[in-house]
């Protein structure tokens, strides 16, 4: 019997932090973002062993402070976007210079040469995704995830979504219709 | 972007076309680890052996003798192992339902072979660093579709 | 017209007559009774003449007997009383007569029987006055009271007489009175009777006439139609037969024995003489199918083939309908030699494998053709392109130049093959057709014209259409190179403004549709407000890589608008295309439904 499982990757993440945390018996605080507060200082030998352990599940404890922040920017934009308490509609330049309280220069000065590509790139990816996810939950249509984005219209979200991925949204969901038909 | 370099990997029996592709490889800024196969039956071999280090993308030229690429995607496809390649389906022009039937059997990226060395460049760049995108960002790797 | 020829006629024709008859019967006898009655009433005024006659006499000869009488007296000569003498004799006669005549009138009897008593006692009175004369004794005293007495019983005679002939005529006249009415109105009567009897058989013969009228012309028609059913038997080359099922007899027409390869009711038509001439192989179904038209009364299309005497195969198709007539139960059948049709069929299915195959042959080469010509094609676009990048520093000027032209027409040479290849596609795919969503296909077409229709701020208004069977993907080509075009041919300083209106049709109300397959067509028009063009080139525009505008002014090839037509045809509809210079063009496309 097949199933097919839909899952939200942050909460996966954290559930797996925290079940490591406890079995690794780390007092801790999660701070949410991929951040957590560690109690007292653990030994090297402890922490060696639950870097082990999370890098099973391709978890890293992020070591440097760029590294840090970069994440910091990314789990925001990832936020804002798939939120549906939507932020979009405030402009993401000053969402997130005021949300993680630094310019937005700076931010996106760091964030092309960790990453290599921009901030903007990464949100239109991000939204593009989500975008993915929307049509493919079936319940909204076009104009409606337009707006939920921010899209001044659908052609505009179809002009990016083309632009992104190279397809039509209509395309997409075709193509992922049919690969479910393939699987039965 | 990353300490380590990108496997990857092409299937093309045209020799042109893989001077070009390495090429390519060699003047972007990304690390790369480019190999080459001329046939669809030593690609396969490759991968299904135990030594095989699987790349983060393989680009699968259509019209290759003894197997053809539609045929090694196929196989790839059914494979668990291989879940983790992004398969990029490297070929001349096709119809619109060609191209939408490669994506249903699985192919990540169509890219139509371009005209010249500037486009090729660029295209291959976009490939490698949205996948590596997915790849950080721990996107739905099945829901990756690009098409250049 | 037969059936009431049939049923009503017969028996109008029958009551007709009978009435008649019956009306001569009755005016028969009614005229014989008349007659009768006439013969009895002139017998009775030949009786009345001849009584008064014979009365008459009566007294002329007693009056000659009495004037003989007187003579005598006077002058005693006896030549005198010979009319007496004679008279008596006469008398008798008359009065015998007389009892003849009146010998049913009881009331003349007895006159009778008084008047010959009187003429008795006259004539012995004659005797006595004449003995006197005999014995010269006129002088006697005797012979004036006999004298006086003959007076006496000649009057009493004369008035009898009168009595006898006064009641004949009142016999007469009573009797005329009787009869009177009857022998006016009899004849009238008569008349009229005659009249209605003459009338009703004019009435029959007329019906009859006209009966007979109108079947001289059926049959007429009839052995017309007979004629002319042989002939078409002769021409379309087919048989008729009659299966009589009471009595299991068969009848060939003249020209089944001529497919066999006979003469004209040459044999007896029987059921194994013609299954002698039936093919070997097809003799078992065959047999199996007259059976079960036994059964069913009714033989439905069957096939089998025969050989002739002269060694000729033939293919035949027979049928058979059952006929009721006049309670009899016939089995009327057909059968027809198809042996040409179902050549002729087997050549025209040849040739079209031949031509589909031809067809395929051209398709597949040219799509491979297009298709491989875009191999050394890139090759010496990208390696041009290398040349520019690595190696331009070491040409020359004119080195740069002419592979700057290189690049340019490969650049060109590479849009052409791209549309051939794009053509051939529209017509090497696999037509299979879909019910679909046009509407979604018209969202897909736009989006992936998205780019050219946001840059252009291009308006699209579309009517909302019904599903239509089509091949999707081609139908999404259709749109999206009408919508581009529109948008490529804008006018300068004007947004593309894009309408697309959806009509159901029929294909009669449309003269531009010659020739039309099917009846009901779906009628999409496409309106913008483009720069157009002259409405001469309304044709030509969709002809192969033909451009009303140089290469330089607009982009393009050309193709755009002939894969539109190919793929309209592939869907066995029609387009049309109308300009108007610097308003705008409109473009139909009719798909069948």
């Amino acid at each position: 019997m097949k199933i097919f499982v839909k899952f939200d990757l942050h909460s996966v993440c954290t559930k797996v932090l925290e079940n490591t945390l406890n079995n690794s018996q780390i007092k801790h605080t999660m701070l949410g973002f991929g951040e957590v507060d560690l109690h007292g200082s653990p030994t090297e030998e402890t922490m060696e062993k639950f870097a082990e352990i999370l890098s099973e599940y391709g978890i890293e404890i992020v070591q440097d402070q760029k590294s840090i922040l970069v994440q910091k920017i990314k789990d925001t934009i990832i936020d804002m976007v798939f939120n549906d308490d939507n932020n979009l509609h405030v402009k993401s330049s000053v969402y997130l210079s005021e949300t993680l309280d630094h310019s937005y220069g700076y931010l996106a000065n760091l964030f092309s040469e960790v990453t290599y590509t921009s901030i903007e790139n990464f949100i239109i990816i991000q939204k593009i995704e989500y975008t993915k996810q929307l049509i493919l939950k079936g319940n909204l249509s076009l104009t409606e995830i337009a707006f939920k984005l921010n899209y001044s219209s659908v052609a505009h979200l179809s002009t990016q979504f083309k632009k992104t991925t190279g397809i039509t949204p209509s395309s997409f969901q075709r193509i992922i219709a049919k690969r479910k038909e393939l699987l039965k | 972007m990353n300490e380590n370099y990108i496997n990857v990997v092409l299937a093309d029996d045209d020799e042109d076309d893989r001077l070009f592709f390495s090429e390519a490889f060699d003047e972007l800024k990304i690390n790369t680890k480019v190999s080459t196969f001329n046939d669809g039956v030593f690609l396969m071999d490759y991968f299904n052996s135990e030594e095989a280090i699987l790349p983060e993308v393989l680009f699968l030229d259509l019209n290759m003798p003894r197997k053809s690429g539609l045929e090694c995607l196929k196989e790839l496809r059914a494979n668990q192992k291989f879940k983790d390649v992004a398969i990029a389906i490297y070929s001349t022009s096709s119809s619109e339902e060609d191209v939408e039937n490669t994506f249903v059997l699985g192919a990540n990226i169509y890219i139509k072979k371009p005209n010249d060395f500037k486009s090729l460049k660029k295209v291959l760049s976009d490939v490698v660093t949205l996948n590596w995108q997915y790849h950080t960002n721990g996107l739905n790797k099945d829901n990756f579709l690009l098409r250049l | 017209m037969i059936a009431r020829i049939k049923q009503k006629s017969p028996l109008f024709i029958k009551i007709s007559f009978y009435i008649a008859l019956l009306i001569i019967v009755v005016a028969g006898a009614v005229a014989f009774k008349t007659t009768k009655n006439l013969s009895k009433s002139s017998d009775l005024v030949v009786e009345t003449y001849m009584v008064n006659v014979q009365l008459e006499q009566i007294l002329s000869y007693l009056k000659d007997a009495e004037t003989g009488q007187r003579g005598f007296i006077i002058t005693n000569d006896s030549l005198y009383l010979e009319p007496y003498i004679k008279s008596r004799e006469s008398i008798n006669n008359s009065f015998a007569e007389l009892k003849e005549f009146t010998k049913e009138n009881d009331f003349q009897q007895n006159k009778l029987k008084d008047l010959s008593s009187l003429i008795d006692k006259r004539l012995n009175n004659f005797e006595r006055s004449s003995s006197f004369s005999i014995n010269n004794n006129l002088e006697s005293p005797k012979f004036n009271p006999v004298f006086f007495e003959g007076k006496e019983l000649m009057d009493a005679i004369r008035i009898k007489i009168g009595e006898m002939i006064a009641h004949q005529k009142e016999e007469l006249a009573r009797r005329q009175e009787d009869y009177k009415t009857d022998v006016l109105l009899t004849p009238i009567f008569l008349f009229f009777l005659i009249l209605v009897s003459i009338a009703l058989v004019l009435l029959a013969y007329y019906r009859i006439t006209k009966d007979i009228e109108s079947l001289k012309s059926y049959n007429e028609a009839l052995e017309t139609f007979k004629e002319s059913a042989n002939q078409s038997e002769i021409i379309s080359k087919h048989g008729n037969w009659i299966w009589n099922i009471e009595e299991n007899s068969y009848t060939y027409s003249d020209n089944l024995f001529r497919l066999l390869g006979e003469q004209p009711q040459s044999f007896k038509p029987q059921l194994d003489t013609f299954m002698s001439y039936v093919h070997p192989d097809d003799r078992e179904k065959l047999e199996e199918d007259v059976k079960d038209m036994m059964e069913n009364e009714h033989l439905p299309f069957v096939h089998f083939r025969i050989i002739q005497k002269s060694g000729n195969i033939k293919r035949f198709k027979s049928y058979g309908q059952t006929l009721e007539l006049d309670g009899v139960k016939k089995l009327i059948g057909t059968t027809a030699d198809v042996t040409d049709e179902f050549e002729s069929f087997r050549l025209l299915e040849e040739r079209n494998a031949e031509l589909e195959r031809n067809n395929k042959e051209l398709s597949a080469f040219n799509h491979v053709a297009s298709h491989d010509l875009q191999e050394p094609l890139r090759k010496i676009q990208t390696f041009l392109s290398r040349l520019v990048d690595k190696e331009s520093d070491n040409l020359s000027k004119n080195g740069q130049l002419y592979i700057a032209r290189i690049t340019n027409a490969a650049t060109r040479m590479r849009l052409l093959i791209d549309d051939l290849l794009q053509f051939s596609r529209t017509n090497k795919a696999e037509k299979v057709f879909e019910t679909a969503n046009i509407n979604l296909i018209l969202e897909g077409a736009k989006q992936d014209l998205a780019e050219a229709i946001s840059d252009s701020n291009a308006l699209i208004a579309a009517d909302t259409f019904p599903v239509m069977r089509v091949i999707p993907f081609q139908i999404q080509q259709l749109f999206s190179n009408l919508i581009s075009n529109s948008i490529k041919y804008q006018q300068e300083n004007s947004i593309p403004k894009i309408s697309i209106t959806y009509k159901r049709i029929d294909a009669i109300e449309e003269d531009k549709l010659i020739k039309p397959k099917k009846e009901h067509y779906h009628k999409l028009t496409f309106t913008d407000n483009g720069i157009g063009f002259e409405n001469e080139y309304a044709e030509k525009i969709f002809v192969l890589f033909n451009r009303l505008h140089g290469k330089n002014d607009f982009s393009g090839t050309g193709i755009g608008l002939s894969i539109c037509k190919k793929i309209v045809e592939n869907h066995k509809g029609y387009i049309f295309a109308n300009g108007t210079p610097d308003k705008g063009a409109t473009f139909e496309v009719y798909l069948p439904i």
